[in-house]
Parts: C-alpha cells; sequence; structure tokens
C-alpha cells in the first residue's frame, strides 16, 4: 500500500485481516496511528523512489496499491511495481478522468485505476438516475446499463403479472434474469414477472429510467437536476447526468471555472453565482429542480447550501462530504444522501482486491452471473449470424458496442467482427461463451 | 557583438514616433508589384491573338515592375520585419496599387469611355475587388483583349492578391499568416494546413480548377450549340467573372444575352464561389462530403439561398416580369448574383418595381460565407451576431448564466464575437456615410439615381457587389456620376474588400505613433 491517507486507512481496514500489509507512506505520524489500530507493518519512505520500494519489499508483493492524493506518485509507484514486483496485480487511484480512459484503451499498463471524481459521480448518478434499482453498474461508457430491481407491491400493473411478450418492455432493453427464491430464469416471452421478484435489466439508461418509473409508478424519475460546483467532482457528476439525459444546471461562484464548465457542457446551464444568494435562488426557480447536488470544496459551504436550497422547495438533497466525520454532520442536519469521496474510492479498490476480475465483468446476485464485456474476434463462427439463430446456452447478448455507440440487438440484426458484445450469463457458462466469440 | 562594441556607451539616438517600419512595407509593396507586373503577359496574348495594341499592356506591366523593383532597392532586404502592424499597410496599399496598375491599360488605350485617369481607376479597382460596377456605357466598343484585362482583373482580385503571391512566389522573406489573416479573415482559413504557403497554394488550386471547371462546362454548352453565343472567349471571360464573384461581363446585357442552360450553370458555380473555400477543400478535394451538413455556416447559406430565391421568384412571377421556368430561374438567378455578390444579371432587375427592388436591396448585406471569393457582411457574421442577441436576451432574463457561444460545436472567444458586433457596426455605419455622400452627390450635379438608388450604390460598392438600380442597373452604368461619388465609390470598394478593418486602423492614431 501506498499512501496512508483517508482512503489508504479505509482500505487497510477492509484488508488487514485476510491479507498481509505492508504500508509506506511519507509522514511518519500516519504510520503510527495506522500501526497502532492495525496489525500492519509501515514504512517510512517515498513512493516514487525505487530504492524505497524495494527496501519495503516491493518485490515479493502479490498486490500493489498506490493510493496517495497525488496522480504523478501513483503513476510512477504503478510502473515500479510493474517492473520490480513480477507477477504483482496493481491499483492505482487517480484524480484524473483521462488516466482513467488512457487505462481502458489499454494504454496504461496497470490492472485498475480508480479515479475519485468518477466513482463519486457513478455512486451519486446512480442515486439520481434509477431511483427504485437496487443495484446498476454501468457499460460502454455509460451507454449501457445493467440494473437490479426490486418488484413491489405497487408496481404498474401493465408490465407485473403479464407474460413479456405481451408486456409493454421499455424500449431498447431486455430482461435478462428473474430471480424468484433461490430460482432464476433467464425470461422467455412466456415468463411473467411477479411482485416480490427480483429481476435484471440491460438496457439503454432512458429505458432502465423506463423501468424505474413502470415499478415504481409514485416516485417520478428525475428529470432536473441542479449542482453546486463545477470543480472536478462538480463536473464528473454534471457529466454523468448528462449522459443520461437529465437536465442540469451548474452553479459555479468562479468565474473562470464557470466558463470553463460552460464550454464543455453545451447541454448543461451553467450560472456563475454562489448558490447561497436568496435572490438568485428565487429567480431562477432552483426549488423547482426535482433534485440537488452540492459539490463545492467546502463541507460547511455544502452544508449550508444544502439546507438554504431546502428552504426553497428542493425535495431531495445530495451533498459530497470530503471529512469523514461530515457524512454523519450532513445526515444530522436533513441531507437525504451524504457522499464520501474517498470512501467510495476505497470501497472500489477493496471490491477489486477481493475479486480482481471485476475489471471485466460484473457480478450479480453473489457470483451466480457475469456481465461479460467482449469483444467479437473476426475468426468467432457467430459473426454473420442474426440474434435470432444464436443458441440459448444460458447466456443473452444484452447489446452490442459497434463503432462507439450502443445497440440494443433485435432478431434480425447481426453479429459483427470486431463488435463490443456485453452478454449476461450464468458464471459456469462464461468460460464457454468467452471462447465461442 | 564584440568587446570593444559592448563597451561601448549606449547609443540613444533620435527619438521615434513612428510605430509603423515604413521601409519595411515599401520592400514587400515593391516585390509584390515586381510580380504583380507580370499579370499584364496574359492580356498582351490575347491581343497578340486578336491582331490588337500589345504595347498598353506591356507598357503597364513594365511600369508596375519597374516601380516595383525601385521600391524594393529603396528598402532592400527589409521585408523581414513585416510584422501584424505592418501588414494591414502592406495590404491596405497594395490594394490601392493593383488598381493603379489595373487602370494603365485602360488609360494608354485612351478612347471616350475609360480615357479619364478617375473612370479608369474606378473600373479597375471595381475589377480587382471583385465589384463589377462599371462606368463603361458601350461594352461593343471594348477592344476584345481590353474587355478581357477587365475580367481578368477580377479573377486575379478573388482568392486575393496576396494570397496568390504567397502561393506562386519562391519566397516572400516573410512569414505570411499577418497578411492571409488581413487580407482572407476567416476562422477555418489559416488551418487548413500548417503553412501558410501551403494553405495559399491549396486556395488558388482549388479556385483555379473550379475556374477551368466552369470554363469547360461553358464551352461545352457553346460547342454543343445549346448556347449560340458562348464561344471559347465568352467562357473564358465568364469564368474569371464568375468565380471570384465579380460580375463585369462582356455583354451589354449581362447573362442575358445567354441560353437558360448556360443561366443555371453560373448560378450552381456563384453558389460554388459564395461557399468558404477551406470547406470546398475539404468536401471536394478531400472527399468529406459530410463536411458541407456539419457546417453550420454553410446550412445557414444554403437556407439563406433558398429563401431568397424563393421571395424573389414569387415576386418575378407576381409582377409579371417572368412566368413558369423562367420565373423560377429569374428568382434562382438574381437571389443568387446578389447573395454572392457576383452583381450578374439575368433579367434587368434595375427596373423592377420598388418591392422587389428592396428585397434585392436588403439582399446585399447577406454577403457569401466566409473564407468564400464573395463580399459583404458575410453568413457567419450574421450568424455569431444572431447567436449574441439571442445570449443578450438570455442574459437579460438571468444575469448569471454562462453560455459560451459556439460555432460548428466550438466555443468561440470572447475578442473574436466582439470583433463581429464591431465590424458589423463599422459595415452599416461606413453603407450610410457613403450613400448620403453619393445622395448629396448626385442631387447636386443631377446624375438621376434618387435616394433609395444612392443608398444601393453605397451597399453595392461596398459588398463588392456592382450593379445599383435604375441607371446604374446591371445593364446601366456608374457613368452619370459625378467625381465625389466615383471617389467615394472607389473608396467603399476598398474598404469592403479588405473587410474594413485592415483600413479602418490605418485612420487611427494609435496605429502610428508610439
Amino acid at each position: 500500500m501506498i499512501g496512508a491517507g483517508q482512503v489508504g486507512s479505509t482500505v487497510v481496514d477492509a484488508l488487514h485481516a485476510e491479507h498481509e500489509v505492508t504500508v509506506l507512506d511519507t509522514e511518519p505520524a500516519r504510520l503510527t496511528a495506522l500501526g497502532y489500530r492495525y496489525d500492519v507493518r509501515t514504512f517510512e519512505g517515498d513512493g516514487t523512489s525505487r530504492r524505497d520500494l524495494a527496501a519495503a519489499g516491493i518485490a515479493s508483493a502479490d498486490l500493489v496499491i498506490a493510493c496517495t492524493s497525488r496522480d504523478e506518485v501513483n503513476l510512477v509507484a504503478g510502473m515500479f511495481a510493474r517492473r520490480d514486483a513480477g507477477g504483482a496485480t496493481t491499483v492505482i487511484r487517480t484524480s484524473n478522468v483521462e488516466y482513467v480512459e488512457l487505462w481502458r484503451a489499454g494504454q496504461l499498463d496497470v490492472d485498475f485505476v480508480v479515479c475519485s471524481e468518477l466513482e463519486t459521480a457513478h455512486a451519486i448518478s446512480r442515486i439520481i438516475g434509477v431511483p427504485a434499482a437496487r443495484q446498476t453498474d454501468v457499460f460502454a461508457e455509460g451507454q449501457v446499463q445493467i440494473v437490479e430491481f426490486d418488484v413491489e407491491e405497487g408496481a404498474s400493473r401493465e408490465i407485473v403479472g403479464v407474460p413479456l411478450r405481451d408486456a409493454p418492455v421499455p424500449r431498447d432493453s431486455k430482461v435478462a434474469a428473474i430471480i424468484r427464491g433461490q430460482e432464476t430464469t433467464l425470461p422467455g416471452g412466456s415468463d411473467v414477472i411477479l411482485p416480490g421478484d427480483r429481476i435484471v435489466v440491460i438496457g439503454s439508461p432512458r429505458a432502465a429510467q423506463a423501468w424505474s418509473a413502470l415499478l415504481a409508478p409514485g416516485g417520478a424519475a428525475v428529470r432536473n437536476v441542479v449542482v453546486f460546483g463545477a470543480g472536478r467532482v462538480g463536473s464528473a457528476i454534471a457529466r454523468a447526468l448528462l449522459e443520461q439525459g437529465i437536465a442540469v444546471r451548474l452553479i459555479e461562484a468562479d468565474r473562470e471555472r464557470a466558463r470553463r464548465a460552460a464550454e464543455a457542457f453545451p447541454k448543461a446551464r451553467v450560472y456563475n453565482a454562489t448558490g447561497i444568494d436568496p435572490e438568485f435562488l428565487e429567480r431562477e426557480r432552483i426549488g423547482h429542480s426535482q433534485a440537488a447536488i452540492f459539490a463545492m470544496r467546502d463541507d460547511a459551504k455544502n452544508q449550508y447550501a444544502a439546507a438554504l436550497a431546502k428552504v426553497y422547495g428542493v425535495p431531495f438533497t445530495i451533498a459530497v462530504a470530503h471529512e469523514a466525520a461530515s457524512v454523519l454532520a450532513f445526515e444530522q442536519a436533513g441531507i437525504d444522501v451524504a457522499v464520501n469521496p474517498r470512501a467510495v474510492t476505497a470501497e472500489e479498490i477493496v471490491r477489486f482486491a477481493h475479486d480482481p476480475r471485476t475489471k471485466q465483468v460484473a457480478m450479480l446476485e453473489g457470483n451466480r452471473y457475469e456481465v461479460l464485456d467482449v469483444t467479437t474476434r473476426p475468426t468467432s463462427r457467430y459473426v454473420g449470424t442474426k440474434f435470432r439463430d444464436m443458441p440459448v446456452h444460458g447466456a443473452l447478448i444484452g447489446a452490442i458496442v459497434r463503432n462507439g455507440s450502443a445497440i440494443f440487438p433485435h432478431g434480425d440484426d447481426v453479429l459483427q467482427a470486431g463488435d463490443r458484445v456485453i452478454i449476461f450469463t450464468e458464471a459456469q457458462n462464461a468460460p464457454w461463451v468467452i471462447e465461442a466469440l | 557583438m564584440s568587446m570593444r562594441e559592448a563597451a561601448r556607451a549606449p547609443v540613444i539616438g533620435r527619438p521615434r514616433r513612428l510605430a509603423v517600419d515604413l521601409a519595411a512595407c515599401a520592400d514587400l509593396l515593391g516585390t509584390l508589384l515586381k510580380y504583380l507586373g507580370l499579370a499584364a503577359l496574359f492580356p498582351a496574348a490575347v491581343a497578340l491573338w486578336y491582331r490588337e495594341p500589345v504595347w498598353p499592356f506591356l507598357a503597364a506591366g513594365a511600369i508596375t515592375s519597374g516601380v516595383g523593383l525601385g521600391l524594393e532597392r529603396l528598402a532592400p532586404g527589409e521585408a523581414q520585419r513585416v510584422g501584424v502592424r505592418e501588414g494591414f499597410l502592406v495590404v491596405s496599399v497594395t490594394w490601392l496599387a493593383a488598381a493603379g496598375f489595373g487602370a494603365l491599360p485602360y488609360l494608354f488605350a485612351g478612347g471616350e469611355q475609360l480615357g479619364r485617369p478617375l473612370d479608369a481607376y474606378f473600373e479597375a479597382m471595381s475589377g480587382f475587388t471583385t465589384t463589377g460596377a462599371s462606368v463603361v456605357t458601350d461594352l461593343g466598343e471594348l477592344s476584345r483583349s481590353m474587355a478581357m484585362w477587365r475580367q481578368f482583373t477580377q479573377w486575379l482580385g478573388g482568392m486575393g492578391i496576396i494570397v496568390l503571391a504567397l502561393a506562386v512566389l519562391p519566397r516572400l522573406r516573410v512569414g505570411g499568416r499577418q497578411l492571409l489573416e488581413a487580407e482572407l479573415p476567416g476562422p477555418e482559413i489559416a488551418q487548413l494546413s500548417e503553412r501558410i504557403r501551403s494553405t495559399a497554394r491549396r486556395l488558388w488550386v482549388l479556385y483555379g480548377a473550379l475556374t477551368a471547371a466552369l470554363v469547360l462546362a461553358l464551352a461545352v454548352l457553346g460547342w454543343t450549340g445549346v448556347d449560340a453565343r458562348m464561344s471559347p472567349y465568352e467562357a473564358v471571360a465568364h469564368a474569371f467573372s464568375t468565380m471570384p464573384t465579380g460580375g463585369f461581363s462582356t455583354q451589354p446585357r449581362s447573362i442575358e444575352a445567354f441560353s437558360p442552360a448556360t443561366q443555371w450553370v453560373i448560378a450552381l458555380f456563384m453558389v460554388l464561389a459564395g461557399a468558404n473555400f477551406a470547406l470546398l477543400y475539404r468536401g471536394l478535394v478531400r472527399r468529406h462530403g459530410r463536411a458541407f451538413l456539419r457546417d453550420e455556416e454553410f446550412r445557414l447559406y444554403v437556407l439563406l439561398l433558398a429563401l431568397a430565391a424563393g421571395v424573389v421568384a414569387a415576386e418575378v412571377w407576381a409582377y409579371g416580369l417572368a412566368e413558369g421556368e423562367a420565373a423560377v430561374r429569374h428568382g434562382v438567378f438574381q437571389a443568387v448574383t446578389i447573395v454572392t455578390t457576383t452583381g450578374f444579371a439575368s433579367i434587368d432587375f434595375g427596373a423592377w418595381p420598388a418591392v422587389a427592388l428592396l428585397s434585392l436591396f436588403a439582399l446585399m448585406f447577406l454577403g457569401g460565407s466566409a473564407g468564400s471569393t464573395g463580399g459583404s457582411i458575410k453568413v457567419v457574421r450574421h450568424l455569431l451576431l444572431g447567436k449574441i442577441l439571442r445570449r443578450e436576451l438570455d442574459q437579460t432574463v438571468s444575469p448569471e448564466v454562462v453560455m459560451p457561444i459556439r460555432l460548428n460545436g466550438v466555443p468561440v472567444d470572447e475578442r473574436t464575437l466582439r470583433a463581429v458586433a464591431a465590424f458589423v457596426l463599422l459595415y452599416v455605419g461606413i453603407w450610410a456615410a457613403g450613400g448620403a455622400v453619393i445622395a448629396i452627390d448626385t442631387a447636386v450635379t443631377g446624375a438621376g439615381l434618387g435616394p433609395l438608388g444612392a443608398l444601393a450604390a453605397s451597399a453595392s460598392a461596398l459588398g463588392n457587389i456592382g450593379p445599383a438600380f435604375g441607371v446604374a442597373g446591371p445593364m446601366g452604368s456608374f457613368e452619370p456620376l459625378g467625381d465625389v461619388s466615383t471617389l467615394t465609390m472607389i473608396g467603399l470598394m476598398w474598404a469592403g474588400r479588405l473587410e474594413i478593418i485592415p483600413v479602418a486602423v490605418l485612420v487611427t492614431r494609435h496605429y502610428w505613433r508610439l
């Protein structure tokens, strides 16, 4: 572990029981505090020094996590780990979305990249985007969502209790699985969704919202949101929400940053204002937003602005809490959800550390189902086959990504070489599916 | 620097108050004129072919090149000091000098029509700036070589004299970006290639190729007998006038003299000439056809042309000026010729009823696309101005809202937007002032243009369009105008061709003084 800050200590907390952990940091005080709380080895040194890393024993590590707050340190440490730690799995934390994109494109030689801003944005957009969902995962840069819903008694009668072939299934989506008690079915046209079921849906973000509206008719889908603060976190949140087709208004006090945000997000409306000016909040009808997100740098400001927004009538408030203690304070103060970026990041690292396969796949229902993201080889025997003619092997093609955009295929569409296929499958079938494509 | 020199006391010298490096300007201007003189060889060859006097052209070329050489001698090797400041002066003076060169053959040939120096200069300025306004009353009287020279000056001026120099001269000893931007403003032009020289070359090659295509198309119409009057000579002459959106014709009745097929072909090429050449390059040469659809300015340009054509065609039909295909053709042709600032005519619109005239008058302020050979305000400025106004309204309601203005999805820098607003204000101001001068002068001299005609003449000269209304209509002539009006129009054409700013900065104190 390189870095013993908030993220580092949260990760240590989760991993120290099952792993032998060595923590490297430049601050002796942090190391001492960590050493008193957990049974871990601490080492005072610099993550960018190859000598210090060697002395800390990087050569024998199975997993190297670089999670300091500085991108450069993490990148350099990750690079040295790749050279000196042989087969070790490397994870780096970054605050720059560009590195995540590089890594996804295979240009960054590490096993996993976590971006606090991105994770925070995804966490918040999941809360906002599909209010009725239990869990959501996004694929293909957010164009494809896999969502688990619990079907309640209040769900719309149009979809519940009706055979799927007759039900108004939202466009660009498929029901991948119906889980009833211990039994799971990959449904066909004659299957029926019943109250008490848990279902897995693959589809476009819009379709996911439509499902949410069908399954929880009372809570209308969130269509307009106001985001306070257009810094890194605020911008990442705005981008994630805009990708889901949600109308976003951004409020930023800094003139230059407001200008940059306005240039980056043509679809958002950006205001250069403090967000705590009552006259402004009243005139722009900020209270008419369905939800407000507070992503300013200062926790105290977030809390006050959120309280003010509540006064002006915003029903649902989500605030970013930079300090761990703020999470409780926010909830105490009546903010609906508080999100701590470091905690979210640490959770993501832990999730990966437990099972490195999450890089490629999302796990659903324990480990019984996997969602694979596979690129079709030109030699695959299914290239040129219509989807309706493909065999059923306990797997379902939810979406394909062709030339960067997602397509939700119908029976007459044809699989092409180079298509990225997003497949929902039983875990036991996964190797067969990967091989067939 | 040697030790001895360094040890000397610093030489402070005389106080210098002039901010412009005149020697550098003179050197560069000299080089440009030296080569520009060679352009006289083309009409000289035409004169030889038709056994007409060759000497007016050779003398004009020799004088121009001689003056150029002299200027170069005056300040040898200074041209590399041409900066942004000098660029404005060089470009402005080059165009004045080019018109002077263009006037020499008219002067030397003498004759009733262009023998007066002011008239000859007007005609040459009108040619080089691709305006197409003429003081000639009887075109049939001009010799073939002289008529071809008139057409050729437009072709030289179309893509820009300096852009041409950058493209063909071995080396100009200056970077050239400052010159290109002063002569051919437009955000996209400079991005066509990394090197200014190859940008200039590509623009001229495309321009030449389109001209050749038009010559061929017109010649085929002539050969196949579709248009009996379209000889190879006429084909070249009208291609030289169409591609630069000039407007001079060898025919007294302009394009009315030719068949409907010819009129349609010329209308099509006028539309091309009024499009952004950088875009044409991408669309036609690199075959990115979708570039046209994606370009906001091009879409608006086509939309405006279609609307204008519809309105004019409806008026032509409603007033009984033509019917059926002819009404549509005249509508399209007149709309295209005015919007692209060419100034041809397929019908004598100068004598139309007032309502129809007013709509043509309004079209004079549209102009072609940025980076085209067309003049006037240009479509992209209208587009940006519209966006500025809309943002202004939005910010009146919500002062805090931040709205970058985008062109093709890319945010446009605020300084560029201010420049657009300033340009349009200057343009309208200069048009009104010019119109007032011409109106007063024609009232005094009794030239019979009338106030509307005077305002139209001013708009037509500033927009490099050509014809006005009434006596100065497309089949008429500016010959009845007094000297004051003629001079005013020369100034308007010059300022309009250089898009005002390079000329306007020359009258500011800040430009000249340190």
